[in-house]
């Protein structure tokens, strides 16, 4: 059969459907069908699983006639889904495709809700299509034989790269295809992202910046044109609307005729506090709502979310609170319209959520955007001109992730071993580790069977062994077991489950919050108010309660950062607060009365300006910097000129920041002249000034903690399975402080502070933004009370500290004020 | 308020205490010295951690392991007491071969040792009699308990271990700080553990209750 006749068999099923194939479909199936790797560049709901399950289908077909009678058996192709939850989805369109073309193939799931019987099932017989996560693949690695299981496989499909490109997930998946690239005779290579800054980059990190699979790629644009209208929700009443807060309720009221007047509403969240929060209020002020209202967030049971995605299919819920839980797949032609619930912190998320709606062809897509304290609707504003000019952020990939590399290696040596000559030119080859050096590969093997550099007489370290023709193997049956365990890089804080005394799952908590309750204590959980009765195990035990509660689980994870790109529009649209009021967006006119009382006693800045503030509380002095960079540039910041006051004097103060500016807040005033006339804002030493501030300490002290559990150095224990590995347990913030005093030269230690300060901190930007402050003209201003802006700062609670006092003066100083 | 600094040492500043008309010394290392007694008080030292760890593939730095008995030599040399008595855990885990580099420190170490056992200390005590070290379950001299978990009983005043206690201090400027410390009630005084590898527990001090933290060099009440 040729390609014209086997591309004839999708294009008739198509009109069978009465569909018209897009054009970036039929690029797709001839691109594959040649023998080409690539990346699709579609959004969710465009097609983009028929774009790719058609033409590995198809090809099946070509290269066997008779496959209408006749079977042959095995993997075939794999589609990689970062979201367990659009498995289900992504297995119906496939097993359409092959039934309605009559093929025998079979489609087959497996992640880490797949039964163990499941799983042993597929070892003997795998199905033709695995629909599977990168953490399951690396399983898969992991397992003996796995050579052969692959051996034939002809596709490897990459859903949603943009939400792996830039995490430690991704790094695994560029592993785990360099391994196939050479398991696999005949393998094509795909990847599906969302639009993002950097789609070029995406698809070198994919197929390997220096591979053959790259030379024979294409990259491939749906170009939807989807009309997206932002619209802001403005208070009907500034003048009580409040500076600072997360929630946003005060809008609740207008947030109602939003959701009677379309079929169906998604409301984001952006942590699922917020979301509990919001379901909740709802239903008190609208109870007319039961039933039509539905809450979905990650830590809430599958079969319940399930059945909330259900529901929006089938139209039978008005709104559906939710976080980025919905983010992805999945698509839900009723939703009419989305709300936006707080700055979403990101102009692809921004979009993403409000591709949400008018998924049917030629529908536009509704967004609106609900403020949560005034100065987010400088944000809003921001955001419509994001939109209007797609301004996407890009995902900046990983370099040499030592953590994952380590562990992919005992991966390898758990199932088959592996012999490093094979798998040093494999790596090299991909983008994460494209610069790694003989010596630095020569330590990690060193690591993996010494656990260090040197071999001592006294040393027991036992994990990978060396055998007698040079293959590293893990032989340990304990070894490997704890190994597979604990493969996945998705590293959270230890979570418990909870339960219903007599049973029934309801969902997932941090250990944190659970260990701050007593039995007795009511808190709200998934839409419900649950009573604390005790812990048992890896659960938490509750019962249903009639009590009314304040206290909501708060999840770590919803502090998200700026990126430059939403940082320059957010200035931008500041500045235009000095415009005529005519020539003013009806965000920025709305702020008008907040405007008025920040010029009482201070600015709002201009371009050429760099604002600083002080003023006293019983808090104590607060000095206020407006940098307008983001949050991750601020704490970079903050830390820095901390550090660098305190070469003047010794000082303790903590620091708070947000998207907008930082403060320093100390029990004694710090003098800003000082600050200016000895130019502690420059550029220059930066990085050194950085690396000594302690605050970098703390944050490559936290990036430790992940790094420590992907690496292996410490075991989380087995979730849900409740077997106690309490002698082997040990906090990882102890073992970074043994490795700073004992083996500081340790790559996996010094990774933490690359991840710092190239991830974190973005020491890039930090810099730009330096320079741009040595620009400006700085504006100090001498207050009586917080100003406006200051405001959503000062209240922060999360807040990081500096000191280069002595720590026994602190104390003495602390006591001094107890005593008082 | 005095900090009760003892001259004598002038790099490691020791607070004195009296206790039950006996004067006791709190070590900034960790170790409660008995004056009258020349006994030194030690506990939750968790020996063999590192070597356990490293054992089941942990890559915990190996050099982490002697820092332990440098300690222990320091504070030994700092009091040269008469007799030196662990309260519990004073091994982590099953025997490794850290066990020979504590063979070699009790057998250049004058003193006595004595070991109460803690719920980590599964080691067979055949193999500490050979080393001459006795095992207790508990001690008592004159009024005073020597055991590893907190425990109030009539008539006595306990010395134990077992928590690992720290204490959270709060200042001005919202500044915080976590210190392990000495814990007193009023009838019990739980120690802080020696061990290098080890983490703490903070507890919540009542009024009746007497902190002592670990600050740096030196022992200070709070």
């Amino acid at each position: 059969m040729n390609r014209k006749e086997t591309l004839a068999i999708a294009e008739n099923w198509f009109q069978e459907q009465n569909w018209q194939p897009f054009p970036f479909q039929k690029e797709s199936w001839k691109a594959f069908l040649e023998g080409k790797h690539g990346l699709l560049n579609a959004p969710t709901g465009s097609g983009k699983t028929y774009a790719l399950w058609f033409p590995i289908v198809l090809n099946y077909i070509r290269n066997h006639p008779d496959y209408k009678t006749k079977h042959k058996k095995g993997l075939k192709a794999i589609w990689i889904t970062p979201l367990r939850a659009l498995s289900q989805e992504i297995k119906q369109s496939a097993e359409r495709i092959t039934q309605d073309l009559g093929t025998q193939m079979t489609v087959g799931i497996r992640t880490g809700d797949t039964s163990a019987k499941e799983r042993a099932k597929m070892r003997t017989n795998m199905p033709d299509l695995l629909i599977t996560t990168p953490e399951s693949l690396q399983l898969l690695l992991s397992s003996k034989g796995y050579a052969k299981t692959f051996k034939d496989c002809s596709a490897i499909v990459v859903d949603e790269w943009h939400e792996l490109l830039g995490t430690k997930r991704g790094i695994q998946m560029e592993l785990g295809l360099s391994r196939l690239k050479t398991v696999c005779k005949d393998m094509r290579i795909w990847g599906i992202s969302a639009t993002i800054g950097n789609l070029e980059q995406a698809r070198e990190v994919l197929l390997g910046p220096t591979s053959a699979e790259l030379g024979n790629s294409v990259l491939i644009k749906a170009n939807l044109n989807k009309k997206i209208t932002v619209k802001s929700i403005i208070p009907k009443e500034m003048e009580t609307f409040p500076w600072r807060g997360h929630l946003g309720l005060h809008l609740l009221d207008q947030v109602v005729p939003i959701i009677n007047n379309s079929k169906t509403t998604l409301l984001f969240t952006n942590t699922r506090s917020q979301c509990e929060i919001w379901f909740q209020k709802i239903l008190e002020k609208y109870p007319e709502f039961a039933g039509e209202m539905a809450m979905h967030h990650g830590s809430i049971n599958k079969e319940t979310r399930l059945w909330v995605e259900q529901a929006i299919r089938n139209e039978s819920l008005k709104a559906v609170v939710c976080t980025s839980s919905l983010d992805l797949g999945v698509d839900f032609a009723p939703v009419e319209t989305v709300v936006q619930i707080g700055g979403p912190k990101g102009v692809a998320r921004f979009l993403q959520r409000a591709g949400r709606s008018g998924h049917r062809p030629g529908k536009e897509s509704v967004i609106y955007f609900l403020p949560t304290h005034a100065i987010e609707l400088v944000e809003a504003s921001a955001m419509q001109k994001a939109v209007l000019n797609s301004a996407v952020e890009d995902r900046i990939p990983y370099l040499n992730s030592f953590d994952v590399l380590i562990q992919y290696l005992t991966t390898l040596a758990v199932s088959d071993g592996f012999y490093p000559d094979e798998i040093y030119p494999e790596i090299k080859q991909t983008f994460c580790y494209q610069a790694i050096s003989d010596e630095q590969w020569q330590w990690l093997l060193n690591f993996l069977v010494m656990g260090s550099q040197s071999l001592k007489s006294y040393d027991e370290y036992k994990k990978v062994e060396i055998e007698e023709d040079g293959k590293f193997k893990v032989n340990s049956r304990a070894v490997a077991m704890r190994h597979r365990f604990q493969i996945g890089t998705i590293v959270g804080d230890a979570t418990i489950s909870v339960r219903y005394q007599k049973g029934g799952y309801i969902g997932s908590i941090e250990e944190y919050f659970i260990s701050k309750l007593s039995p007795g204590d009511v808190f709200t959980f998934a839409g419900r108010n649950l009573e604390f009765i005790r812990i048992k195990g890896m659960a938490a035990h509750v019962r249903n309660s009639k009590k009314r509660t304040n206290k909501v689980p708060s999840w770590m994870g919803g502090r998200l950062s700026f990126s430059a790109k939403m940082s320059e529009l957010l200035r931008q649209e500041l500045y235009t607060a000095e415009l005529v009021f005519s020539k003013q967006s009806e965000e920025i006119q709305a702020l008008q009365p907040m405007f008025i009382k920040q010029r009482e006693e201070s600015i709002v800045p201009q371009p050429h300006q760099f604002l600083i503030e002080t003023f006293k509380t019983r808090d104590g002095y607060h000095h206020m910097f407006y940098p307008f960079e983001g949050r991750a540039i601020h704490e970079g910041m903050s830390s820095l000129l901390a550090y660098r006051i305190s070469l003047l004097a010794p000082i303790t103060c903590s620091l708070a920041f947000n998207d907008y500016g930082f403060e320093l807040l100390s029990d004694r005033e710090i003098n800003i002249q000082e600050i200016l006339d000895n130019n502690l804002f420059t550029p220059e030493y930066m990085l050194t000034d950085l690396q000594k501030s302690l605050n970098s300490n703390e944050m490559a002290r936290r990036k430790f903690r992940d790094i420590a559990v992907i690496s292996g150095m410490v075991f989380t224990g087995y979730p849900e399975k409740g077997i106690k590995m309490k002698h082997l347990q040990s906090s990882s913030e102890l073992l970074f402080d043994v490795f700073r005093d004992f083996e500081d030269d340790n790559l996996l230690y010094q990774q933490a502070y690359t991840e710092t300060f190239e991830h974190q901190l973005e020491e890039g930007r930090l810099r730009l933004a330096l320079e741009r402050i040595a620009q400006q003209d700085i504006v100090w201003k001498q207050c009586s009370q917080p100003t406006p802006l200051s405001f959503p700062i000062i209240t922060d609670r999360l807040r990081e500290k500096l000191s280069n006092e002595k720590l026994a003066d602190r104390i003495k100083r602390m006591m001094a004020k107890l005593t008082k | 308020m005095t900090f009760g600094l003892n001259l004598q040492h002038p790099l490691r500043m020791i607070q004195k205490i009296k206790i039950l008309n006996q004067e006791f010394q709190l070590h900034p290392l960790g170790g409660l010295f008995w004056e009258g007694k020349s006994l030194l008080l030690i506990s939750d030292v968790h020996l063999g951690k590192v070597s356990h760890f490293r054992k089941f593939g942990a890559a915990v730095p190996r050099k982490a392991i002697h820092k332990n008995f440098l300690l222990l030599d320091k504070i030994v040399s700092d009091f040269d007491p008469f007799q030196i008595c662990f309260l519990g855990d004073l091994f982590h885990s099953s025997i490794n071969k850290e066990w020979e580099l504590f063979e070699n420190w009790v057998a250049k170490t004058p003193a006595e040792i004595l070991l109460v056992a803690g719920n980590h200390d599964i080691i067979a005590p055949e193999k500490f009699e050979k080393l001459k070290v006795s095992i207790f379950p508990e001690l008592i001299i004159d009024s005073f308990l020597l055991t590893h978990h907190p425990e109030e009983r009539k008539g006595c005043f306990t010395f134990c271990g077992h928590v690992h206690p720290s204490i959270k201090l709060k200042g001005f400027g919202k500044e915080r700080i976590k210190l392990p410390c000495f814990f007193k009630s009023k009838s019990q005084m739980i120690l802080p553990a020696f061990g290098q590898f080890t983490g703490t527990h903070s507890l919540d001090p009542k009024d009746s209750d007497e902190v002592y933290a670990i600050v740096e060099d030196s022992v200070i009440k709070v």
